[in-house]
């Protein structure tokens, strides 16, 4: 009978193998990837100018020299398209664009940041002012994010 | 002289002992290879045939499919955005899977959804975003071949009983070679079979002969093949992998990278017509990639343009491009995170520790596209070779059948087979299930064939 259970207990112990490891892609390649904040105020009125904030990290640590931190700015409906400009370096990994917008309505923000082998472009949504009743149901349909004029960078 | 005599009697009761003890380890063997044979022949016979069509995949496919696979290049590819957009209003309700951007000019694109439960992929035409048609995965016949060949249709369970069938038959091979070891010179029935002796010979020969043979061949096959098993092959992934010379995780276990952000950040889509019945600050936030931009990365990256995309179900998982091309050195996997863009890891060939590089050269032979035709010929020859030989020995089994019970080789005590034991046992522990097999095999001999007389003589045991 010990027999039995002694094999048992063995087989057990085999079928259930061994589980991956949390780390184990520490293992392998790595890659340190761009990490961007974008901060832009909740609220925005048309022609005042607004800030548009990033921080930027990599790897834990503030990117106090980034290769290139671009900002594009453009409205949901094409009507209105700024070209790519540069944000101004604040120092300690901050980075910051200052723009007056002069129409309401749905936009886009589109960072093109890289530093040290990696390329990001986050892009955040927001508000000026009102929202049309055309632009709410573009919302509810999801429909293009993307603005229909892109210029290829760099 | 007494001494003498004795000296004498003794030498030759150890010869005496020497010899049973051999031909009880011949019997042993040869029983255990007749019981694995005669149970896991069909098994590996069903394997062979569903191995060898499956082979020649590409081939087939690009036959039975050719009308939804080329096209006519033309000057410009429409956006995937556009193309996707085309398949969902076909598919309304279905979510969008991946994207396969085609290989080269003259091949459609793919868009791969889930409606109803069901897999289906759409072929689109790039040039003008029209679709070509719809398959749906349950419905390819390669599909099934594979299914029929990695589980016999039956999922888990179907799974574990390939995985047995592949560790008996290496339990086969072992035995087999064994059993076919040359006891005297001559190549005679060791490499060509004799047939100018007797029938009986010459049956046992068109097994062992071919059986020889194809040993290295099948062997490989089994052991490039077991990686890819639920029970010992997930196993076996997870240890190479933790210890940092397997695949790198995600590509066979584990998971992939998340996109590194807080729910609260991303832009929420309000669902009521006309009025925004979200708070506005819910609305902003960062947004999704858009197909086109994660297609756009993936041309920047050197990436085989057999790529598929995957795109993220969960709201912090992430695009990742995957290529699995004929040739191992050709893979990539590279995860994408879904809101910035980050190349959150980027995993080539050169990347794989060594068992991985090796496990990845395994299966691209085992289906035969490392080497293109060469590899699918000599593929097919050893999938020839395995029905073969399991036939042959099937029939071999059938023409020296008793007519009263199995004509299995008479039982020796187990305690006058020591290395085979120890070899059983080496054996079982390679291969759970083999050790759980043998184990439920002995748990069946002393709890059933030992005690009912008439199973008993039946089975020899």
């Amino acid at each position: 009978m010990k027999k039995i259970l002694c094999t048992s207990l063995i087989i057990v112990m085999m079928l259930t193998g061994c589980s991956l490891k949390q780390d184990a892609d520490s293992l392998y390649n790595t890659e340190t990837p761009l990490d961007a904040d974008i901060m832009i105020p909740e609220s925005i009125k048309i022609n005042e100018k607004e800030e548009i904030k990033v921080i930027l990290t990599q790897g834990g640590h503030r990117v106090k020299d980034a290769d290139f931190v671009h900002v594009e700015i453009w409205k949901q409906d094409g009507s209105v398209s700024y070209r790519m400009e540069e944000a101004m370096n604040n120092g300690d990994g901050v980075y910051i664009l200052r723009k007056e917008l002069d129409s309401e309505g749905l936009y886009y923000a589109k960072l093109h940041a890289g530093n040290d082998g990696s390329v990001i472009v986050p892009q955040k949504q927001f508000i000026v002012g009102e929202l049309s009743s055309s632009e709410i149901d573009a919302l509810k349909e999801d429909l293009p994010k993307q603005n229909a004029n892109q210029e290829p960078h760099h | 002289m007494k001494q003498v005599k004795e000296e004498f009697i003794t030498t030759k009761k150890e010869e005496q002992t020497e010899k049973r003890a051999k031909v009880s380890l011949h019997q042993t063997i040869w029983r255990w290879h007749f019981y694995a044979g005669i149970i896991f022949a069909p098994f590996l016979i069903i394997l062979a045939v569903t191995g060898a069509i499956y082979l020649f995949k590409p081939q087939i496919e690009q036959v039975l499919y050719q009308e939804y696979y080329e096209i006519t290049p033309q000057s410009e590819k429409i956006p995937p955005e556009e193309q996707i957009d085309q398949v969902e209003e076909q598919y309304p309700d279905a979510v969008i899977t991946s994207y396969r951007p085609g290989e080269d000019a003259a091949r459609s694109s793919e868009v791969t959804l889930t409606s109803n439960n069901e897999s289906l992929t759409v072929f689109i035409n790039p040039y003008t975003g029209q679709s070509m048609g719809t398959l749906n995965s349950k419905d390819r016949i390669m599909d099934k071949i594979e299914e029929l060949h990695g589980e016999l249709m039956a999922g888990t369970t179907g799974d574990r009983i390939v995985e047995l069938a592949a560790c008996w038959a290496i339990v086969l091979i072992i035995t087999g070679l064994f059993l076919w070891f040359p006891k005297k010179k001559g190549i005679a029935g060791v490499i060509v079979p004799r047939f100018t002796k007797r029938k009986r010979i010459l049956r046992r020969d068109l097994h062992a002969v071919p059986a020889f043979w194809i040993t290295l061949g099948m062997f490989f096959l089994i052991m490039t093949g077991l990686p890819w098993s639920g029970l010992w092959g997930t196993n076996f992934q997870n240890m190479a992998t933790n210890t940092g010379e397997g695949y790198p995780p995600s590509i066979w276990t584990g998971s992939p990278p998340t996109s590194e952000v807080q729910t609260k950040d991303i832009a929420e889509v309000p669902w009521a017509a006309e009025t925004l019945d979200v708070p506005q600050s819910d609305v902003q936030g960062l947004t999704s990639l858009s197909i086109n931009e994660v297609v756009g990365i993936a041309e920047g990256q050197n990436i085989h343009p057999s790529y598929t995309v995957m795109l993220p179900s969960e709201p912090d998982g992430v695009f990742t491009l995957s290529a699995f091309p004929p040739k191992a050195q050709d893979e990539a996997t590279i995860h994408i995170d879904q809101y910035s863009g980050a190349i959150l890891a980027d995993y080539r060939y050169d990347n794989y520790g060594i068992i991985g590089k090796i496990v990845a050269w395994g299966i691209t032979l085992h289906k035969g596209t490392q080497f293109g035709a060469l590899n699918q010929f000599i593929s097919l020859l050893i999938c020839f070779g395995i029905i073969l030989v399991a036939v042959s020995g099937l029939y071999l089994w059938w023409k020296r059948k008793p007519k009263q019970g199995l004509g299995a080789p008479k039982a020796p005590r187990l305690k006058n087979a020591k290395y085979f034991l120890i070899l059983f046992i080496a054996l079982g522990c390679l291969f759970p299930l083999v050790g759980l097999s043998l184990f439920v095999v002995w748990l069946i001999d002393w709890l059933i064939i030992q005690r009912i007389e008439s199973v008993k003589n039946f089975l020899n045991a």
